[in-house]
């Protein structure tokens, strides 16, 4: 950053009205709402502003003149100014037509474009609202009929398609912010943040769960309830299944775009009771064979 | 995005009698709900100016409504001319 005495043309013995009266006279000339159409004034401006913002408070000068702090610390934040709003295509109510009403009255070719122009304004179409919607996982999978409620107090009814994932943006035609005249609504963009579930997880088509079994049921087999998103299914755990046996539950899993759906996979995990029990250990002690049963046979040690 | 009338004073540093004033002289139409008066970024923006024209300009009331007046008629020039380009050559970048 420059010297802000040289910034704002004065010289180090100016006096306070000194001051003012230069950065007025350059802030007038600078100001980028005064000048909406010159990109390089918001560059002179914030330098002027910055340097009266130092120069300007007799204690900060005080400071700068001994040394204490320099120009840097007068930068000014970015900043928009009106001038980034006011020609907007959004409407806003100090549209003023009246520097060119006088063009748009003759009956040649330039005066039906601005007509046209203004036309264009005046039925605009409504604007895009967003909103974020939360569903539970299970929703996400079977469909669900959901009620957002919108920061006004209105209400919004959404139809969540079965098989949506995580992040999908729903379109609902006509329900965001009504256009001017006779300019359509425009759109309502949902996007839906599917919560984590505690049992279930997705790849890709396919549902995947952890499902524990007892020891009985891993060495013998026999009929289990197992949860789908869809409801509680029965399913026969075959003989001498393993923790890592992963049973496939045909089209339990999300409906595919275009027809047919994935498969649950429930991964299968046997789990030992929780006390120990003495019938057991004595069985496992006289169990020759699986005492020479070894799991990590051929493993690198 | 919208702020409410506490939230833009705050924001802004400007008093709320004087934000009245402003409001009365039409320098601000912020948008009307209900109960609550609702001011978009276009709204915060121009009070910004119009605090840089009073404080910082020395520009008296009777300045302030001839320069808003004619800042007001140069976006509009400025939005005409900006269709008339989009109507002649497409859209601008």
């Amino acid at each position: 950053m420059r010297n802000p005495y040289e910034v704002l043309g004065i010289a180090s013995t100016a006096s306070s009205a000194d001051i003012q009266k230069a950065y007025r006279k350059l802030a007038k000339k600078l100001h980028p709402d005064l000048n909406p159409g010159d990109k390089a004034a918001e560059e002179k401006f914030k330098e002027v502003a910055g340097a009266y913002d130092l120069l300007g408070d007799a204690e900060k000068r005080k400071r700068f003149d001994a040394g204490e702090i320099d120009a840097s610390g007068a930068e000014r934040p970015p900043q928009h100014f009106y001038r980034d709003f006011a020609t907007s295509d959004e409407g806003h109510p100090y549209t003023d037509n009246s520097g060119f009403a006088d063009f748009m009255e003759t009956d040649d070719a330039f005066a039906e474009l601005l007509r046209r122009g203004q036309r264009a304004r005046a039925n605009r179409r409504g604007e895009d609202l967003h909103y974020r919607l939360p569903i539970e996982f299970v929703e996400s999978i079977a469909g669900a009929n959901k009620r957002l409620t919108l920061p006004d107090g209105g209400t919004l009814d959404v139809k969540i398609p079965p098989g949506l994932v995580d992040g999908q943006v729903l379109r609902l035609k006509g329900k965001g912010a009504t256009g001017a005249g006779e300019g359509v609504p425009g759109d309502a963009l949902i996007e839906v943040e599917v919560l984590p579930d505690h049992r279930f997880t997705r790849d890709g088509d396919n549902i995947l769960l952890e499902l524990p079994i007892s020891l009985s049921e891993a060495v013998l087999g026999g009929r289990i309830r197992v949860p789908t998103p869809t409801g509680v299914v029965t399913v026969s755990v075959p003989k001498a299944s393993n923790t890592g046996t992963t049973l496939r539950l045909k089209g339990k899993g999300a409906p595919r775009r275009g027809g047919g759906s994935g498969d649950e996979l429930v991964k299968l995990k046997v789990v030992l009771p929780k006390s120990p029990d003495p019938e057991l250990e004595a069985f496992v002690s006289n169990w020759t064979k699986g005492k020479e049963f070894n799991p990590r046979e051929g493993n690198p040690s | 995005m919208i702020v409410s009338k506490q939230e833009f004073l705050t924001s802004s540093g400007i008093e709320a009698r004087t934000l009245e004033f402003w409001i009365e002289q039409q320098w601000l139409i912020p948008a009307r709900t209900d109960a609550e008066t609702a001011f978009s970024d276009t709204d915060v923006a121009r009070a910004r100016l119009i605090r840089d024209l009073k404080s910082d300009f020395g520009v008296n009331d009777e300045g302030v409504d001839v320069i808003l007046h004619l800042v007001d008629q140069l976006h509009g020039l400025r939005r005409a001319l900006k269709q008339l380009h989009k109507d002649i050559h497409g859209p601008l970048r």
